[in-house]
């Protein structure tokens, strides 16, 4: 079974391929995939049929139990013959249906022989999750064929409801199974099925299962999706919508009754949904006009008609289903088959148009009235045997069954009259409708429908000898009173009375079918099922709207609102619930701490509030500075200096940007309510903060490892700045990450300002040997021109040497002689300062991160001075390659150690004695401290080229005037 | 074998910094990281390997012994994420390179981008192996900031827009988090994760509570559970193809990973599962409501990713060894099919000049391959057998079923109905973008599409371009990843489901990294114990 299963599935794969080179041949030789595979299942028969369970299995998802295994009983073999052997058929039919030059031919016919697999895959599965997956594999093939012709509207929307219906029964049934299967502790079908587990879970699971076969064998509420699914070419209506993926309910129905029968509401539900199916679909198809949906329709309520008799759990109704299963698979596959071949040859379905046709094309009319013979149960049709088999088992049941019985001989009475109605509308000649005209079809068009229809006559002829067969599955079943035997004449029985009566009543309602169809047109449709779909769809769409609408609302602060009452929320609640509170209380370590607390409370607070953003800039950076106060008293001069750095270079680059922004920050956000409210939250998250802390903090019981550190840097890490060696050395990796997060930043701001990338040459003043004289400066009191270009640079011959190289490139007005002169002095002291920093570090205040700072403060101490090219002129080198050496250093001195067999940034201690320097320490995290320097540099160099220099060259691009005028211009205003 | 550890975190860096260095070479740069990440899912594969044979790979960096210095800790949970991530974002750079080739590099400036992305990776691996919770906290930082960059690349008006969304909400989320580790640190004295979960036994269970809200907080928002996920579909779908992409893939679940290893690890004893149960439900259905009512697919992607979300929590809430379990295999599968999707769905944009399914139209015949490649991930996604999705919906309700409570019936029942739902959204935008002739869609009416609602911010019909074959390959590499988990199910889930016995007991990971030690006060903190 699975290597034929492997055949379907690599035929689906070739068979688009294979199409566009064959054409609709290519169906020839997929029929050969089914056939094989029917060969597989002829070639297991004996061993089926003495009873014997023929399985496989092969595992595959050990720790889910989930295997594929498979088992051949006599219900799944008469399965597999059913769908393998009608499949095979079809294809061979397919071959005449589809013109070569049928669109998505090759998609179809891929489709249709993977179907044809999972639905053979279906009915062999003995996993049940397994039998689920087939389950909605067959789904999703019927979604996908139903939409063959994509281009109509009713064809996608018809896809869609199968799929959505199907697919909402299939996941209730699945539910429904891993309910099962936890109460079974199997998911294989035969053993629980064997010893079924018991208890109201049970029974739960067992309802959930049926509506998953309900819905995929659309009884009714769900039976709307199957005619709608007509809109499907007529192969797939002939195999998916009649003989196979409809009839997957019913098998579920049918292998599940021998297990659950007992189980209350059982056969009551499925007697009672069986039969208002069998009676809703008989009633709409007598409405008709569509022969297709005619048979849609008839579908139906035979599903249902099958219903009424897998589900009712004795012997003779097993029995009865199993050939009622069989007779239909092969006339409604026919019938369908038919009205494939008349559509073809005529061009309409309509019945009322269509007339004369039995003449024309006799031998299809007969083929159709031997399938029709079958439906209506005329003897010597299998579906006569198989009517008898029915009302016998039925008759020999209980009140149910007698009530049941009532059901579906009035059901029956419908379908005599609808297929007399399908047959006359198909082939009779009207009166008032000319003849229809027919282009004729090959002969062999013919072949499978009639091979089907003879399949039916012939299976009732040898009644007798199919009994034994079938009659493997009805041995599940307790005997009853008698053995009951499929036979062709089994006597004057009452059976055989009711099969005439519904004959007699039904050729009397075809009769009467305009006095019918008046009454018909009376009855209105009070309850649309279909509509229910549509409303169940649209009350979906309108909640899914509202729920959206109401909590996705493109609003930042109230997303920011909805985390802090979460967090004020979950937190509060624990805090209730807390019962251990501190003991005692310590406001402060000194008094001056609570002063700088407050400080900073309150700038933070002015901050909120304040209307210009250079106010806001300053209140931010006070609470930085504050901070670095705490530091300061609590002993931690090292996170001082770095605090103190990072809030001056954090204000420089705010002051940067902030020449590109209104000096306001916009009118106050919302209304005077909706401030309360925020300020109210504010106040109830800063106050559940606290009582967190203060709560955690106090129920410390163990002693932190901080302690050690001391002792720990001096001993091991040979620094004294336990700050230090805990940046480079113990906690290494995690500056190694910071310095990521810094690149990032600085690519972050490069990638915001210059917007397509980020190489673009910082600009540098022209420095070549032969020009020098280019660099010479104006006089500052020359009335300012355009400059700022090297054009500009050139048309000046000064004399006197710059102090700042780029210093002259700026508009007088916007230069201070004084600071230039300052700024040349001190810029290469503060280079050699932060040298220092950077390796003294280990043993005093400082480090990379510090030093880098110092550094960078010298840069914007540069570019203050003399602008943009000024910066070009002071780092020749690219900030991207300064910010990827530096991370160079510091990762490979993380992986470094690994070549040496150590861990990742373990350093090495070297000292010696060197000529002149006398004795030498080094420690090889000093490498790493390096490469933490030149990110730093390269991070102050990337912000100041980009928010400094770009922003500048932006303004003047936008500002065609000189700086001079736009000074002048600010002045007149 | 332990040196393979911190490869994963160095290797993607030194592909940075080589980013940065090439400058200008742009070949340079995409041959560097490509080989970067080439190399870290073969570092990842090796640890796969390895930590499966013997259960786990612990480094203590500079050699300075727990609790004092950073332990890298690689178990069967951080392998398996390492490799799944390494693959995704292996794909998506091709994906992005094809693209850059074709476009000139208009939407992902390389010299930004590269660099940008490998310290993304850089910080997704780390969080993965972070074994101490201050440096998952640096791990997140890294990838959030690489995110900032990334959400707001070429700095349109949207981007921006979305990405002040996004990068405020993670600043909030960053600041509980660090919060949260000071106030673990208060406690407890310490941030080594295994040395945490030692002493937090010690630790009234009052306390602990406040401690594990605080922190499952900050790491919900991260993982975009309801509700604090409503920040995520108004950021994701504006980035670039391939941001979002790797962002739904990976961002979220590195969330998800730390609330796994805090559910698991830090507070086992804390029990908050009835809650996480009910934000579970919450957040699949409330998500998927969100899908359905999307007319962008980018968009509608977003939500079903928070919803997604969900089953993930539903594992972890079910507080079980197979509800872990289950969860990790969800994870994998989630990572890969939703990563997949958002790069079909920039293909459809590529070749639609739309992602919005009231414009667009015949895609199937205009682009079949492109149908395919959107086809069986969606199908995947709605959980369709034989798919991953399938499978790990399977487990999750089959572990809920191993403990008969009334609250896991109703989440059950609540995934089911997600399901469905996603495979509505899904099928409509199937029937929409692809079944639908192009001409219909001008005239198009049908209530099926009444209730959508566009992305915000105007209309954007671009030229339909052909899709690079490199981005072609790369999304059918995934989607062929996503059909080999399916078949190699077996052996996956087998992984994932030992991950999930690893993590039944906080035990097993505190002796990795303390071997030896059964009881908190035998590691010694008062004398100096670091390097050997």
């Amino acid at each position: 079974m699975l290597i034929s299963l492997a055949f379907f599935a690599l035929a689906a794969l070739l068979a688009p391929v294979l199409a566009r080179v064959l054409g609709p041949r290519v169906f020839w030789l997929l029929a050969l995939v089914p056939l094989g595979a029917l060969a597989v299942s002829v070639s297991a028969a004996p061993r089926v049929f003495e009873g014997e369970i023929v399985r496989e299995s092969l595992i595959w998802v050990q720790h889910l139990e989930l295997a594929l295994s498979f088992r051949l009983d006599t219900l799944s073999w008469v399965m597999t013959i059913v769908v393998l052997g009608v499949g095979a058929l079809v294809l061979v039919y397919c071959e005449r249906y589809f013109a070569p030059d049928e669109p998505g031919l090759g998609r179809f016919a891929g489709f249709f022989i993977a179907f044809s697999g999972t639905m053979y895959g279906l009915v062999v599965s003995d996993d049940i999750f397994l039998l689920f997956m087939f389950w909605e594999a067959t789904t999703v093939f019927s979604y996908l064929l139903i939409a063959h012709y994509t281009d109509r509207k009713a064809s996608r929307g018809a896809a869609l409801q199968a799929l959505l219906v199907t697919t909402g029964g299939g996941l209730t049934m699945f539910v429904g199974l891993i309910v099962l299967a936890a109460a079974a502790e199997s998911t294989s079908l035969s053993e629980i099925v064997a010893s079924p587990p018991e208890g109201g879970a049970v029974m739960t699971a067992v309802f959930l299962i049926l509506v998953g076969a309900v819905s995929k064998s659309a009884l009714v509420p769900f039976h709307f999706w199957l005619p709608a699914a007509m809109a499907a070419p007529t192969p797939v209506s002939a195999y998916l919508h009649a003989a196979a993926m409809v009839k997957a309910g019913i098998y579920l129905i049918a292998a599940l009754t021998p297990g659950f029968a007992n189980i209350p509401g059982w056969s009551e539900s499925l007697v009672a949904l069986g039969v208002v199916t069998m009676l809703v679909g008989g009633w709409r198809s007598l409405r008709q006009t569509d022969i297709k949906l005619l048979l849609a329709y008839g579908t139906v309520s035979q599903l249902g008609f099958l219903t009424v008799i897998a589900g009712f759990g004795s012997r003779t109704a097993a029995l009865a289903a199993l050939a009622l299963l069989l007779a239909h698979a092969l006339f409604k596959a026919t019938l369908f088959l038919v009205v494939g071949l008349i559509d073809h040859s005529t061009g309409t379905r309509d019945l009322r148009r269509l007339s004369g046709l039995g003449r024309q094309r006799p031998v299809l009319a007969i083929v159709a009235t031997l399938a029709v013979a079958s439906m209506v149960g005329l003897p010597p049709t299998f579906g006569f045997v198989a009517k008898e088999a029915v009302f016998t088992a039925l008759l020999e049941g209980d009140a149910l069954g007698i009530l049941a019985l009532l059901g579906v001989v009035t059901g029956s009475v419908f379908t005599v009259a609808y297929s007399a109605r399908f047959l006359w509308g198909a082939f009779a000649r009207k009166e008032g409708v000319e003849d229809t005209e027919v282009h004729r079809d090959r002969w062999d068009a013919l072949v499978s429908p009639a091979l089907l229809a003879a399949g039916g006559i012939g299976l009732g002829l040898v009644a007798s000898v199919a009994d034994p067969v079938l009659a493997g599955y009805a041995v599940a079943f307790p005997a009853g009173g008698h053995e009951y035997h499929l036979a062709l004449w089994h006597g004057l029985e009452p059976a055989l009375g009711l099969s005439a009566l519904t004959l007699l009543l039904g050729t009397a309602l075809f009769w009467k079918r305009e006095r019918v169809a008046r009454l018909q047109a009376m009855v209105p449709a009070t309850v649309n099922a279909a509509d229910g779909y549509w409303k169940v769809l649209r009350f979906i769409d309108r909640t899914a709207a509202r729920v959206t609408s109401t909590t996705q609302r493109g609003s930042l602060p109230f997303y920011l609102g909805v985390i802090l009452l979460v967090l004020v929320a979950t937190a509060g609640t624990s805090l209730v619930l807390n019962e251990t509170w501190p003991t005692s209380w310590r406001l402060w370590d000194f008094p001056s701490q609570a002063a700088v607390g407050l400080i900073m409370v309150i700038a933070a607070v002015a901050a909120v509030r304040a209307d210009k953003r250079f106010t806001a800039v300053v209140l931010v950076g006070v609470t930085g500075y504050g901070l670095a106060t705490l530091f300061v008293l609590q002993g931690a001069p090292d996170l001082a200096f770095t605090q103190l750095l990072v809030e001056t270079v954090t204000l420089v680059a705010f002051v940067l940007v902030l020449r590109r922004l209104p000096r306001r920050i916009g009118v106050a956000h919302g209304r005077p309510r909706h401030r309360a409210v925020r300020a109210a939250l504010a106040v109830v998250v800063a106050l559940t903060m606290s009582i967190v802390a203060v709560t955690a903090l106090a129920a410390r019981s163990t002693e932190p490892i901080y302690p050690e550190f001391a002792e720990l840097a001096r001993t091991l890490g040979h620094g004294v700045n336990v700050v230090n060696v805990a940046l480079v050395d113990v906690r290494a990796w995690d500056t190694m990450g910071e310095l990521s997060v810094i690149i990032v930043a600085a690519n972050g701001v490069a990638s915001l300002v210059f917007l397509d990338r980020r190489t673009d040459d910082l600009v540098r003043p022209r420095l070549t040997r032969g020009r020098r004289g280019l660099l010479r400066q104006r006089p500052i009191t020359e009335p300012s021109r355009p400059i700022g270009r090297s054009r500009a640079l050139a048309e000046t011959g000064e004399k006197r040497l710059a102090w700042l190289l780029a210093g002259r490139t700026l508009a007088p007005e916007n230069r201070s002689i004084l600071l230039e002169i300052t700024v040349r002095l001190v810029f290469h002291s503060i280079m050699v300062v932060s040298l220092f920093v950077l390796f003294s570090g280990h043993n005093a205040p400082g480090g990379g991160f510090a030093a880098g700072l110092v550094a960078g403060m010298a840069l914007v101490a540069r570019y203050l001075a003399g602008g943009r090219y000024e910066l070009g002129a002071a780092v020749t080198i690219d900030a991207g390659r300064l910010l990827g050496s530096g991370l160079v250093l510091a990762v490979g001195s993380a992986a470094v150690p690994l070549l040496f067999g150590a861990d990742a940034l373990t350093s090495a201690f070297i000292e010696g004695e060197l000529p002149l320097f006398g004795h030498v320490e080094f420690i090889t995290s000093t490498i790493f401290d390096v490469g933490v320097y030149l990110i730093v540099i390269g991070l102050v160099l990337d912000v100041l080229r980009s928010l400094g220099g770009e922003v500048d060259r932006q303004q003047e691009e936008e500002d065609p005037r000189t700086p001079h005028e736009r000074l002048e211009g600010r002045a007149d205003a | 074998m332990t040196a393979l550890v911190p490869l994963v975190v160095i290797l993607p860096l030194l592909g940075a910094a080589g980013a940065l260095i090439a400058g200008r070479h742009t070949r340079l740069q995409r041959l560097v990281t490509v080989a970067a990440l080439v190399a870290v899912l073969a570092v990842s594969v090796a640890l796969l390997i390895e930590v499966d044979r013997q259960g786990a790979l612990v480094m203590t960096v500079g050699g300075w012994e727990p609790p004092f210095g950073i332990s890298l800790v690689v178990d069967r949970l951080s392998a398996l994420m390492l490799i799944i991530s390494a693959i995704v974002l292996l794909a998506v750079l091709v994906f992005s390179v094809g693209q850059g080739m074709a476009d000139g590099d208009d939407e992902t400036p390389v010299s930004i981008y590269h660099p940008t992305y490998m310290v993304l990776a850089a910080g997704v691996f780390n969080a993965f192996i972070a074994g101490d919770l201050f440096n998952l906290y640096v791990g997140f930082e890294i990838l959030l900031v690489a995110s900032y960059v990334l959400i707001t690349l070429g700095g349109t008006g949207a981007r921006i827009r979305a990405g002040v969304t996004y990068i405020i909400v993670s600043l909030v989320s960053s600041v509980l988090f660090l919060a949260a580790i000071a106030l673990i640190y208060g406690a407890l004295g310490t941030v080594n994760i295994a040395h945490i979960s030692l002493r937090m036994q010690d630790l009234p269970s009052d306390i602990q509570l406040i401690l594990h809200v605080m922190l499952l907080i900050a790491f919900g928002i991260k993982a975009a559970v309801f509700p604090l996920s409503f920040w995520l579909p108004d950021s994701y779908p504006t980035a670039p193809a391939p941001v979002t992409a790797v962002f739904a893939g990976l961002l979220t679940k590195v969330g998800v990973y730390a609330i796994i290893r805090t559910e698991t690890i830090l507070f086992a004893d804390s029990d908050i599962n009835e809650a996480l149960m009910v934000v579970s439900l919450l957040t699949m259905v409330v998500g998927i409501l969100g899908a359905v009512a999307q007319a962008d697919i980018k968009r509608l992607l977003s939500f079903t990713l928070v919803s997604h979300i969900g089953y993930m929590i539903f594992g972890i809430a079910m507080g079980t060894v197979a509800g872990v379990g289950a969860t990790i295999f969800y994870i994998v599968h989630h990572i890969t099919v939703q990563t997949t999707l958002f790069l079909a769905a920039g293909l459809v944009e590529r070749q639609g000049g739309s992602t919005s399914i009231n414009r667009l139209g015949g895609l199937l015949r205009s682009a079949p391959v492109i149908a395919v490649l959107f086809f069986i991930p969606a199908l995947n996604l709605g959980g369709i057998p034989p798919f991953s999705g399938f499978i790990g919906k399977l487990a999750l309700f089959r572990a809920g079923a191993e403990t008969p409570d009334v609250l896991i019936w109703v989440v059950i029942a609540g995934g089911t109905l997600t399901s469905l739902l996603t495979l509505y959204a899904l099928a409509r935008v199937w029937n929409m973008a692809f079944w639908r002739q192009e001409s219909e869609v001008e005239t198009y009416q049908s209530s099926l599409l009444d209730q959508l609602s566009e992305a915000p911010g105007p209309a954007q019909q671009q030229e339909s371009r052909n899709s690079p074959a490199l981005m072609t390959w790369s999304t059918a590499g995934m989607v062929a990843v996503t059909v080999s988990l399916t078949i190699f199910a077996g052996p996956l889930y087998g992984v994932s489901a030992r991950a999930g016995e690893n993590l039944g007991n906080p035990r097993t990971y505190t002796s990795l990294v303390f071997p030896n030690v059964v009881d908190e006060s035998q590691i010694d903190v008062s004398e100096g114990s670091g390097q050997p």
